[in-house]
C-alpha cells in the first residue's frame, strides 16, 4: 500500500505567542519549528497502516513551505517514515487558502497512492479546509476526523468523530483521510529511526516542476489580510484564598452576583 | 459579492443556536452588500426548521429533504449549497466553525473558486469590501482579511460570536431539486454520545472540570448541577478527556473545541496553554484551583484558591436557593 501524509512545518505550538508591538510582526525568536501537532496524528496512522499492511508499503510524507525548514522534517522519516517531498518555491509565498491548496494538489497529483492522510488543522493558520479543497481538486472521496481506520480489499472502513459522537463510514481507495487526535498517540523516534532517517532522501520540488494554470502566491490568492493586531488585553484578576467550602463559594457567588450572572 | 447564504446545520430537525446567530448575521452584511439573504436547510427534519427561520430575517429559505444528506458523508451537502450559490451568482456563504462546517467549507471552496476566512468573530462590509475579523495563532493575533469583491467567499463563523436578532416578514420556502447522487463515502451509522446536552460551543455559560476533579464521578456529582444551575453546559480539559473520564467532544483546547461564553468556571485545571487557547475569548473566567499559583490566575477574573470538593457543593447550593427566591 502506498500512503502519503501531508506535514506542515509550523512554529511551536507549545510557546505562547507574542506580537511584537513595534515591528507587528509575530516574535520568532526562541520559538522552535516543530511538525503541526495534528500531522503527527496523521504520521501515525500512516505508519500503522504501513505496518499492518506489510509488504512493499510505503510512507512518504509531502510538505509544502520554506526550503530552509526542511530538515526538521528529518524528524517524520526518523519516526518511520521512507521519504519526503518538499514543494518550496518563492513563488508561494504569500498564498492563501485557496492558493496553497491548488499548489499542494498539483504536487500530490505527481505522486502515486492509495491513501493521502493529512491532519485536521494547522497550529498556525487553523483554517481547517485544506482537506476538504484537496480532495476536491484530486476528486478523491474525503473521510474525515478518522479515529480508527480498517483496510482490505480495496475497501475501507473508518470511525470517525463528529460534533456529538461518531459515525462508521465505509468507502474505498484511493481515498484523502483526516486523523482525530484520537487516533493513537505519535510515537517517540528510536535511536536507530534517527540514524536512519539520516540516509532518506528529502526531494525538492519547485514550481517550474508543476503544471500550473492558476496564478499561486500573493496574486493567486483570494484574500488579503488587511492588518492584525495582539487581542484586547485581559488583566490579571482577583486571587481569593478560600478558608473552607463556604467561604470559598461565597466569594465566587458574589462575584457573580456582581457581573449579574446570578 | 452581493448575496449571503447562511448554511443551517442542525441534526434531525433539531436546531442549533449558531444557525440564527447565521441568519440574523446574513442579513445584516446583505443589506451592507444591497442583496439578499437566504438560508440552507438540509436533510431530514429540513422542512420543520425552515419553518422555525420564518422567524429570522431571510428572504429565502432553501429545503432539500433528500435523504443523501445523512446517508452519505458530506458531498450531498456540498453539492446542495454550491447550486445554490451558483443560482444566486457571487455570494459570501456562511457556515459555522465546528467539525463538520470545517470540511464542507473546504469543499465548497474550490466547487466555487472562493477565497474562505475560518474562524471568524466580526465581518465589516467597507464599501464592496467583506473584511472578516478572526484570531489566529491561538488567539495571540487577532487578523482582518477582505475577501475579493468579484469572487464567491466561504466563512466559517464561531458559535457565539453573534448575536441571534428575529425579525423580518418571514421567509419564502423554495424546494431544492437536487438529483440523487452516487456518493463515495457512505455512512453506516451515527451515534450520539452525551445525547440532550446543550451543545458546548454555544452554551452562555460553561463549567469545565480538569484532572483536579481525579476520576469521571465529580463531573455528574459536582459539575452537572452546578452548570444547570447556572444553565450551562460541562466541558473538560484534555488531561481529563485523555483519562476516559468524558467524551473527547467535550474537550475544550487548541486540539478540541473553542468556546466563548459568557461566564466560564474552571475547576481543577491548570490552564495550561494548549487549554487556555480554546477559552481565552471568554466573557468572564472564574477558576477554582487547589494551588494559588497555577497558570490560569494570570488569566482569570477571579481565582478561589482551595478544595473543589468543598467549594463547588456550597456554591450550586448557594446558585440553587438564589434563583429560587427570583422565580
Ligand atoms: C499538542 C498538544 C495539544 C494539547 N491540546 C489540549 C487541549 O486542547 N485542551 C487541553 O485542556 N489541554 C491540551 N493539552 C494538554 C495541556 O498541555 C495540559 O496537559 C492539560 O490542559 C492539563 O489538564 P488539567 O489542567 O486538567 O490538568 P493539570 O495540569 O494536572 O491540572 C490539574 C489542576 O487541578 C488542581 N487541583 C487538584 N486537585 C484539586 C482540588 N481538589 N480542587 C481544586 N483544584 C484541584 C491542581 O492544582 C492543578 O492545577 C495539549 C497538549 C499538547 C502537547
Ligand atoms: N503547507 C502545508 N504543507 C503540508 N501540509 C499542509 C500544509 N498546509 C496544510 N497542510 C495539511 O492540511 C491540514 C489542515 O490544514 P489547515 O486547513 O491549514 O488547517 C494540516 O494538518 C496539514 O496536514
Amino acid at each position: 500500500m502506498k500512503i502519503v501524509v501531508t506535514v506542515k512545518l509550523v512554529p511551536d505550538p507549545n510557546a505562547e505567542k507574542r506580537i511584537d508591538p513595534t515591528t507587528k510582526r509575530l516574535v520568532r525568536t526562541g520559538v522552535e519549528t516543530v511538525l503541526n501537532p495534528y500531522d503527527e496524528y496523521a504520521l501515525e496512522a500512516g505508519l500503522q497502516l504501513k505496518e499492518r499492511a506489510g509488504g512493499d508499503s510505503r510512507v512518504t510524507v509531502f510538505s509544502m513551505g520554506s526550503a530552509a525548514l526542511k530538515e526538521t522534517l528529518r524528524r517524520a522519516l526518523a519516526m518511520g517514515a521512507d521519504d519526503a517531498l518538499v514543494l518550496s518555491d518563492t513563488a508561494l509565498e504569500g498564498s492563501d487558502v485557496w492558493a496553497s491548496a491548488y499548489a499542494m494538489a498539483k504536487a500530490l497529483s505527481t505522486l502515486e497512492f492509495d491513501l493521502l492522510i493529512v491532519g485536521g488543522l494547522t497550529d498556525d493558520s487553523s483554517t481547517g479546509a485544506v482537506p476538504g479543497a484537496l480532495a476536491e481538486h484530486l476528486g478523491l472521496p474525503c473521510i474525515t476526523n478518522a479515529r480508527k481506520i480498517d483496510v482490505g480489499d480495496g475497501k475501507l472502513e473508518v470511525e470517525r468523530e463528529t460534533d456529538v459522537g461518531y459515525q462508521i463510514v465505509r468507502g474505498s481507495l484511493p481515498v484523502l483521510i483526516t486523523t482525530a487526535l484520537t487516533f493513537g498517540e505519535p510515537r517517540y523516534a528510536s535511536l536507530k529511526g534517527i540514524m536512519g532517517a539520516k540516509k532518506k532522501t528529502i526531494g525538492t520540488i519547485g514550481v517550474s516542476d508543476l503544471s500550473l494554470d492558476l496564478p499561486v502566491g500573493t496574486s493567486g490568492s483570494k484574500t488579503e489580510l488587511r492588518s492584525f493586531a495582539p487581542p484586547p488585553a485581559r488583566g490579571k484578576g482577583r486571587t481569593v484564598e478560600a478558608a473552607d467550602g463556604v467561604a470559598g463559594a461565597t466569594s465566587i457567588f458574589e462575584f457573580l452576583r456582581e457581573k449579574k450572572f446570578v | 459579492m452581493k448575496h449571503v447564504i447562511a448554511y443551517a446545520e442542525h441534526r434531525q430537525g433539531q436546531t442549533r443556536k449558531v444557525t440564527f446567530e447565521l441568519a440574523s448575521e446574513a442579513r445584516r452584511i446583505a443589506d451592507a452588500l444591497g442583496g439578499t439573504a437566504s438560508g440552507v436547510v438540509l436533510g431530514a427534519g429540513a422542512a420543520q426548521l425552515a419553518e422555525q427561520l420564518k422567524a429570522y430575517p431571510l428572504d429565502v429559505v432553501y429545503v432539500d429533504e433528500s435523504k443523501d444528506v445523512d446517508e452519505f458523508l458530506l458531498d450531498p451537502v456540498v453539492d446542495s449549497l454550491a447550486a445554490v450559490a451558483k443560482r444566486l451568482g457571487p455570494s459570501l456563504v456562511l457556515v459555522p466553525n465546528t467539525l463538520s462546517g470545517r470540511d464542507i467549507a473546504g469543499k465548497l471552496l474550490v466547487r466555487l473558486g472562493a477565497g474562505i476566512v475560518a474562524d471568524v468573530v466580526d465581518v465589516e462590509v467597507e464599501g464592496a469590501d467583506v473584511v472578516c475579523v478572526s484570531p489566529k495563532l491561538g488567539g495571540a493575533i487577532v487578523t482582518r482579511c477582505a475577501l475579493r469583491p468579484a469572487d464567491y467567499g466561504v466563512v466559517t463563523v464561531r458559535p457565539n460570536a453573534f448575536a441571534a436578532a428575529p425579525g423580518g416578514a418571514g421567509a419564502t420556502i423554495e424546494r431544492l431539486e437536487q438529483p440523487a447522487g452516487s456518493y463515495a463515502a457512505a455512512i453506516e451509522s451515527d451515534v450520539e454520545e452525551g445525547a440532550g446536552e446543550l451543545a458546548l460551543e454555544e452554551a452562555p455559560v460553561v463549567v469545565a472540570g480538569g484532572r483536579g476533579l481525579g476520576g469521571p464521578e465529580p463531573f455528574d456529582t459536582l459539575l452537572k448541577p452546578l452548570a444547570r444551575a447556572l444553565g450551562g453546559a460541562v466541558g473538560a480539559s484534555r488531561a481529563a478527556a485523555d483519562a476516559g473520564w468524558v467524551p473527547y467532544n467535550l474537550q475544550i483546547g487548541q486540539t478540541g473545541k473553542t468556546v466563548t461564553p459568557n461566564l466560564y468556571v474552571a475547576v481543577g485545571i491548570s490552564g495550561a496553554i494548549q487549554h487556555k487557547v480554546g477559552m481565552r475569548a471568554s466573557g468572564t473566567i472564574v477558576a477554582i484551583n487547589k494551588d494559588g499559583a497555577a497558570p490560569i490566575a494570570e488569566f482569570s477574573d477571579l481565582l478561589v484558591v482551595g478544595d473543589a470538593f468543598r467549594i463547588v457543593p456550597e456554591l450550586t447550593k448557594m446558585i440553587e436557593t438564589a434563583k429560587g427566591q427570583v422565580s
